[in-house]
């Protein structure tokens, strides 16, 4: 046996005994620093046994060359089924020439010993040379270190040609680094918070605290042209919180290694138990179960990635004019309150942070313009918690700037960003329990608070999608009334998932009464929020059923209720699905998720006429008399006849003010309630039912100046109309003029008694107005229908929205004889979109007036398009 | 072995499963699909646009059986699917030549 023979086999034993002792140490101690420099050093004395062996008796020779260790085995960071990163440095090609052999000798030893080796073999110039195509040879330099061979050759290495390749190639350096982790990021869905993440290459994982240190070392080398003190190279506000981060880090990759018998940084469901219950990296804190150990991971995780993150932005991708000029125009964003520098927001006046109103509104910039915190921003922020914490903002003025927030484009990196310094939870105490927790299904991919966060994301990016499909949602979206109010049922949806009843719904629901008393809700804005959450899975169950069998939409419409929430809760769930992971809503299930929509949506105005029965057994019913047990009679009375779809559309405290009008229609015919509602006004009317009554108070309004954007009309079996209009003040005459509130009332009342002339009155204001050619055009498309109601023909219109078109519709539609049983009016952008329920005598339209109506409504509105 | 291909109303799904499931088959594999047999489409009207839907959602179970199985698990999803409209979906079954686990590379019905 000769020598090298011998050296191998007393090798592979060291190994062997080595590897079990550093693995038995690490299971009682969980201390992966220590395990790691063990190993370091039992490789190091392989490699130098064997250098001694094969390539030079003496350790420092020969002359010429030398072994020096980079990348992770540079570092010293050997993990236990880590790579080893060597390369075998000549002086020159002769050197190269001469030691080709040995150095095959030399790999194939290690290979043998089951050392799994990545070598290179390069001459000093030839590491001076920048490859674009193998930037990870340079960066793998960053962290040389001497193993064996010629000292002097490894320190003009290390001394000379590295800091001479970082200083000219810094700009491609740091470039590629950002592609490269940019990348890297987007293959683990530009997320911390996956439910099995992997702690080397996931964002916050260990590549990430890597980065920092090379964006920050390159950098540094670039001004200095010599290696930097590395103590001094991270920010020094998260230096504490990156060591800890790394040491922990360092024991859970140690532990997947051990546990895996191979390099899988995996972070099972099963590992995340068993690293609870040994408590690796964090043997001193309390941890009852796998969850609060993961909310320790994503702790550091998320130290890591944000500094990272700033890091690629505070050194810059590219020195491009073109990305100056995009910071230069970032900056010019800056207010008052807050400047923008380099895409990272700072705070002009620091100390103005303990004004929480200052607090909220630095949030809602960050929403608005989609930039990051300085590191100054955040640890002023950090500093301001503990005084915040006594006394934090609530009730109204919360929900004010939440809600801004909530619909601004980049809302849900603003919460990311509130959520990572603690400032959300402090706010919404009812979120504490979904922060960073794992909830183990097949099907999602992230943690609770993050899935909620991207769906809120989701929502917010449908408005710049280019895909067809998402088009279709993308206009729901701009349709919704409130969309804070779905923003919010969103952000709480899960809420409940940390509560150990079965049902996370229920829970949801307890934790979203409590947001709603903490936000000081109004009780319509509440009673929105609250059915988003309780029903956010509704439409997903029913998608599981045949979503073209009538009996299936028909029962989902009916538990929706009206249009407005038929679109929410569609908005909920498209972007609930779509949060789960980047697979969950397949176009198969988005279509399906449109087509339920649509069935129901046309259900639902198809429907409408079926009646309220004071003597049915109705829940809503019940509860009004629950409300005001005197008023059971009068409530009856009122209800009996109107279509469920009133109650619906209606709040309960609406429908006992519109009682309560009804009951004074002895004393006055005409009961009207004016109020502003939010961007619109909203005109209640109950009186008894006349013709051209619909008419007229459209015409009315249309007079005044006002765009009626909504309208619905009802009728009782008593013959008394409830009738609603929502329409904007053109020329803001109501809120420039408080008199000219009562003023129009009494004018609506004179024109239904018929002491005015809707016509007249019409015609001035048609005259004064400019005619303007529309943005869109929409051609006018009629279609009557006798199968969806017993009693009424539906006739559906879609036209081009002008002022004065529903008087001259409805107009119309009176001068037919037909009578408005149900009215339900909508605008989208610039196309009217108009259901009429109507009757002739009593009964449905016939043939000749439908053709006769339709002729008339075709001329109307075709004139109009023409003017 | 067999392979049986079955395409079925989604609104099935767990019922076909849970029925598998009692008659002791472990695994199978589920594609979402689209199609039709004389169950023609689907038109609906929105906001004055058409959407028709020729091609209606389904779902397509895969499973490879051993061939003392497949009579049962036909008839396990015959029951569990059927609602006896036009739609109720079709049972393909075709021929398997070998299985491998890749695992521990253990062959025919053992690997199944």
């Amino acid at each position: 046996m000769n020598t090298v023979a011998i050296a191998s086999s007393e090798l592979r034993d060291l190994y062997a005994t080595e590897s079990a002792r550093i693995q038995q140490e690490f299971s009682v101690t969980g201390e992966g620093n220590v395990a790691l420099a063990q190993r370091t050093a039992v490789v190091e004395s392989i490699l130098l046994r064997l250098w001694t062996e094969i390539i030079s008796a003496e350790p420092e020779g020969p002359e010429g060359f030398a072994l020096v260790a980079t990348g992770g085995f540079g570092r010293g960071w050997l993990f236990p089924h880590s790579d080893i990163d060597l390369l075998f440095l000549h002086g020159d090609g002769g050197s190269e020439d001469a030691f080709k052999d040995s150095i095959r000798g030399f790999s194939q030893e290690l290979w043998d010993l089951r050392l799994k080796l990545s070598p290179s073999t390069r001459t000093l110039e030839e590491c001076e040379r920048f490859d674009p195509g193998n930037v990870e040879f340079a960066i793998s330099l960053l962290d040389c270190r001497y193993i064996a061979g010629e000292r002097k050759l490894f320190a003009r290495l290390r001394e000379k040609t590295v800091p001479r390749l970082v200083s000219r190639e810094s700009h491609s350096l740091i470039q590629n680094l950002g592609e490269i982790t940019r990348s890297r990021h987007h293959k683990f869905g530009n997320t911390v918070f996956h439910l099995e993440p992997n702690v080397k290459d996931g964002p916050g994982g260990l590549r990430d605290y890597n980065v920092s240190y090379w964006l920050a070392l390159v950098s540094a080398m670039e001004k200095l042209r010599v290696w930097p003190d590395p103590k001094a190279l991270l920010p020094v506000s998260s230096r504490r919180a990156l060591d800890a981060a790394l040491h922990f880090q360092m024991s859970t990759r140690c532990f997947l290694h051990f546990r895996h018998g191979r390099h899988d940084n995996t972070l099972t469901w099963e590992a995340q138990d068993e690293a609870a219950v040994r408590k690796i990296g964090a043997s001193d804190a309390e941890i009852a179960n796998a969850a609060d150990w993961m909310r320790i991971y994503f702790g550091h995780a998320r130290a890591v990635h944000r500094v990272s993150a700033q890091l690629l932005e505070e050194i810059p991708a590219a020195w491009s004019s073109v990305y100056r000029q995009f910071q230069s125009w970032r900056s010019r964003v800056s207010t008052p309150d807050f400047s923008v520098v380099d895409g990272m927001i700072f705070v002009q006046k620091p100390d103005s942070l303990q004004d929480p109103e200052m607090l909220l509104r630095l949030f809602h910039f960050m929403a608005e313009q989609g930039l990051k915190l300085s590191t100054t921003t955040e640890y002023k922020i950090e500093q301001v918690l503990p005084s915040l914490a006594s006394t934090p903002p609530r009730g109204a003025e919360l929900w004010l700037y939440l809600q801004e927030t909530l619909a601004q484009p980049h809302a849900a990196d603003a919460l990311r960003a509130m959520n990572a310094l603690r400032l959300l939870p402090l706010l919404l105490p009812e979120l504490k329990g979904i922060e960073a927790l794992v909830v183990r299904d097949f099907y999602h991919r992230y943690t609770v608070d993050e899935h909620s966060f991207l769906a809120i994301e989701h929502l917010h990016r449908l408005k710049d999608s280019k895909v067809d499909s998402d088009r279709r949602f993308a206009g729901l979206l701009e349709e919704i009334e409130q969309p804070a109010l779905l923003y919010l049922a969103l952000l709480l949806h899960d809420s409940g998932k940390a509560s150990p009843l079965e049902n996370h719904v229920d829970a949801s629901l307890q934790l979203t009464e409590s947001c709603a008393d903490r936000l000081d809700l109004d009780p319509v804005d509440r009673e929105t929020v609250r059915y988003l959450v309780h029903s956010h899975l509704e439409m997903s169950a029913s998608m599981r059923r045949d979503i073209f069998d009538p009996a299936n939409v028909r029962s989902f419409a009916e538990k929706v209720g009206t249009p407005e929430r038929l679109k929410m809760l569609c908005l909920l769930t498209y972007a609930d699905i779509k949060a789960v992971n980047p697979e969950a809503l397949s176009p198969w299930k988005a279509d399906n998720l449109w087509q339920l929509y649509i069935a129901a949506s046309n259900h639902l105005s198809r429907s409408a006429d079926e009646r309220v029965h004071a003597e049915n057994n109705d829940a809503t019913l019940a509860h009004l008399h629950s409300l005001a047990p005197v008023a059971g009679k009068k409530i009856n009375n009122f209800l009996e006849g109107l279509p469920q779809r009133y109650l619906r559309m209606h709040s309960v405290s609406d429908v006992l003010a519109h009682t309560e009008m009804a009951t004074q229609l002895a004393k006055d015919s005409v009961q009207l309630s004016l109020k502003q509602v939010r961007h619109w006004y909203e005109l209640t009317l109950i009186t008894p039912d006349r013709p051209f009554l619909f008419a007229t108070v459209s015409g009315a309004l249309a007079a005044w100046g006002m765009n009626i954007v909504k309208a619905n009309a009802f009728s009782n079996a008593a013959g008394v109309v409830v009738d609603t209009f929502f329409f904007t003040d053109r020329f803001r005459t109501l809120e420039l003029n408080i008199p000219e509130w009562e003023r129009l009332k009494q004018s609506i009342a004179a024109v239904i008694t018929g002491k005015a002339d809707v016509s007249r009155m019409l015609q001035d204001r048609l005259r004064s107005d400019k005619a303007t050619a529309p943005k869109v055009k929409i051609s006018t498309q009629i279609e009557f229908d006798d199968e969806c109601s017993a009693h009424s023909t539906l006739l559906q219109i879609l036209t081009q929205d002008q002022p004065g078109l529903l008087y001259k519709m409805c107009s119309q539609v009176s001068k037919h004889g037909c009578n408005i049983e149900i009215a339900l009016i909508e605008t989208e952008g610039q196309m009217a979109i108009d259901v009429l329920y109507l009757t002739a005598a009593g009964a449905k339209l016939d043939h000749d007036r439908k053709a006769a109506l339709e002729h008339s409504l075709r001329e109307e509105l075709d004139r109009k398009s023409a003017r | 072995m067999t392979k049986v291909e079955a395409i079925i109303q989604v609104s099935k799904l767990d019922a076909v499963k849970d029925a598998l499931t009692e008659i002791g088959v472990e695994g199978m594999t589920v594609f979402e699909a689209r199609g039709h047999g004389r169950q023609k489409g689907h038109t609906e009207f929105y906001r004055g646009r058409e959407y028709t839907v020729d091609l209606i959602p389904k779902v397509k179970l895969e499973i490879v059986l051993a061939d003392a199985m497949v009579e049962k698990v036909v008839q396990a999803i015959i029951t569990s699917s059927r609602t006896g409209k036009i739609g109720d979906g079709k049972i393909f079954l075709s021929r398997i030549d070998d299985a491998i686990r890749i695992r521990n590379e253990e062959r025919g019905d053992g690997a199944l």
